[in-house]
């Protein structure tokens, strides 16, 4: 059985398993009932001054009968006193002194708000520390969340702040609505965080109930935006965390949040970076017990590919992460129709015709039965038909070799600049 | 026309421009394609000129630049 014991930024944790700072982690009942179930670590619900919530606060976006694709919520930072939260915590850690426990923390940007919020968690021995810049609705009308964190001057003089009265690991965690993550990230480093996580949820509107005409959810008639998150931001948070461990100007560790409901999920988000994992909306969703299937499929995976620690799978398809004008242009993939798996549904046919290049022929064979077949040399290889096929094994995506050296965009624009650059040159010779 | 039919058009005519003697010298692109412009030095230069329209022979012209048969590296090193 592999070693599924990680350390992030000096935060130690059995497992890289960690609930996020949300509605699951509200109080010591729940956190400690987590780590029953087997979680590794929490990130408490957001401390601060206690705010008043809206009643009606949740929605979900439900597609093709999956429930829950999506998930969407107004609920502000912890409506109980920080005393009353920092017992808990501290009963908490008592019981449970070899698991994480990290204070989620947001209070207005001035510095001596950051030092009193600091110096009274820190003393009921929490393990660190996450600055909530992220959180979209409610709090960033009142100049904190995600207004704080869509301001990368603001991110790093906060955290500065933070730092300079925190004696326990501090991480940062980030906004996703902004233009590119990694200028805050970097500005988070430069203040002195110790790590980052990411993301915090995303702007969103769950729906508008076409018969009444009122936001999904509504408060008596009205709405608000609220943050998005679940499997469907699962891409962004992905992208978000893989930009932020290839720049070198972050290099700190970073926990992966955002859509995270299976052990393959947190797989790869180690492999994009991540060196623990955080999650919210599977538990919401499912319950703290889906941590006992998350721990065995991780457990097994590292067994088959004979890795002794969770911590080696951390960044390793990080080099696989480039920009597309780095992309070999030479490299060529087809579609093959396997006719002994096709069920002849003809959505492939349609998809190609309709969306992509018309290179799926319908054809009748030697036998009178109806056949779909790609004409490789019109095809592009862009994976439609693969996506839209319903029947496993119908339609394989194959590498050719082509014979031709790779050769990106890049490398491209440079030959062409430098033959017409020598070109120029000799005329005016 | 299939898209693969007007790219092995356009690579023909590159090809036998090359068959012919003829070298690279000039690629300008723009909202319409690339033209190719083809020299071949002797007593009489000549030139030729192809306004490639489809992507791949756009690609394809690339490749066949002097020295992109090595690895695009050297090839992008031996052509400064």
């Amino acid at each position: 059985m592999a070693d599924l014991r990680i350390e992030l930024a000096g935060i130690k944790s059995p497992n890289p398993f960690w609930l996020a700072s949300a509605p699951p982690t509200n109080t010591g009942y729940q956190v400690q009932r987590a780590f029953e179930a087997g979680w590794g670590g929490a990130v408490w619900k957001t401390l601060g001054d206690p705010i008043i919530n809206t009643s009606s606060r949740f929605a979900a976006v439900h597609f093709n009968g999956q429930r829950v694709a999506g998930f969407n919520n107004i609920e502000l930072i912890t409506d109980r006193p920080l005393e009353v939260n920092l017992k808990e915590i501290y009963e908490t850690k008592k019981r449970f002194p070899d698991h994480a426990v990290v204070a989620s923390l947001m209070v207005e940007p001035k510095r001596e708000k950051w030092h009193e919020i600091v110096k009274r968690v820190e003393d009921v021995g929490v393990d660190g520390l996450e600055l909530n810049f992220g959180c979209p609705h409610g709090m960033a009308e009142r100049g904190m969340g995600a207004a704080s964190g869509q301001q990368p001057d603001l991110v790093e003089a906060q955290t500065y702040w933070v730092k300079e009265a925190a004696t326990t690991p501090v991480i940062v965690k980030l906004t996703p609505n902004i233009t590119d993550i990694t200028v805050v990230a970097r500005h988070a480093v430069k203040g002195g965080a110790d790590a980052i996580s990411m993301i915090n949820t995303i702007n969103s509107l769950a729906g508008v109930d076409i018969h009444t005409w009122n936001t999904i959810p509504h408060v008596g008639g009205q709405g608000a935006h609220g943050g998005y998150c679940g499997p469907a931001v699962k891409p962004i948070a992905l992208s978000m965390v893989a930009e932020c461990a290839r720049d070198r100007g972050v290099g700190v560790p970073i926990s992966g949040i955002g859509g995270i409901s299976t052990w393959q999920d947190v797989v790869e988000f180690m492999l994009m970076g991540a060196t623990g994992i955080q999650v919210c909306t599977a538990v919401m969703h499912h319950g703290f017990r889906i941590v006992e299937e998350m721990i065995d499929g991780l457990n097994n995976y590292l067994d088959d590919k004979g890795l002794a620690s969770v911590t080696e799978l951390t960044g390793k398809s990080v080099p696989k992460y480039s920009n597309w004008g780095d992309l070999d242009l030479n490299y060529k993939v087809v579609a093959r129709i396997n006719q002994d798996n096709c069920i002849n549904c003809n959505k492939c046919h349609i998809a190609c015709e309709d969306a992509s290049h018309q290179c799926i022929d319908m054809l009748t064979n030697a036998q009178g039965k109806a056949v779909l077949q790609v004409r490789e040399e019109d095809c592009v290889g862009c994976n439609l038909c693969s996506i839209v096929c319903p029947a496993d094994g119908a339609i394989d995506m194959i590498a050719l070799d082509n014979g031709a050296a790779p050769l990106t965009w890049n490398q491209r624009q440079q030959l062409i600049g430098n033959l017409n650059h020598t070109y120029s040159a000799a005329e005016v010779m | 026309m299939s898209a693969f039919t007007e790219f092995d058009q356009e690579r023909r005519e590159i090809n036998e421009l090359l068959e012919q003697g003829y070298r690279i010298v000039n690629i300008e692109e723009d909202l319409d394609g690339a033209r190719v412009k083809f020299m071949r030095s002797g007593p009489v230069a000549a030139v030729q000129v192809l306004q490639l329209l489809t992507a791949d022979a756009r690609k394809h012209v690339t490749t066949v630049l002097p020295g992109i048969q090595r690895t695009p590296e050297e090839a992008v090193e031996s052509s400064v």
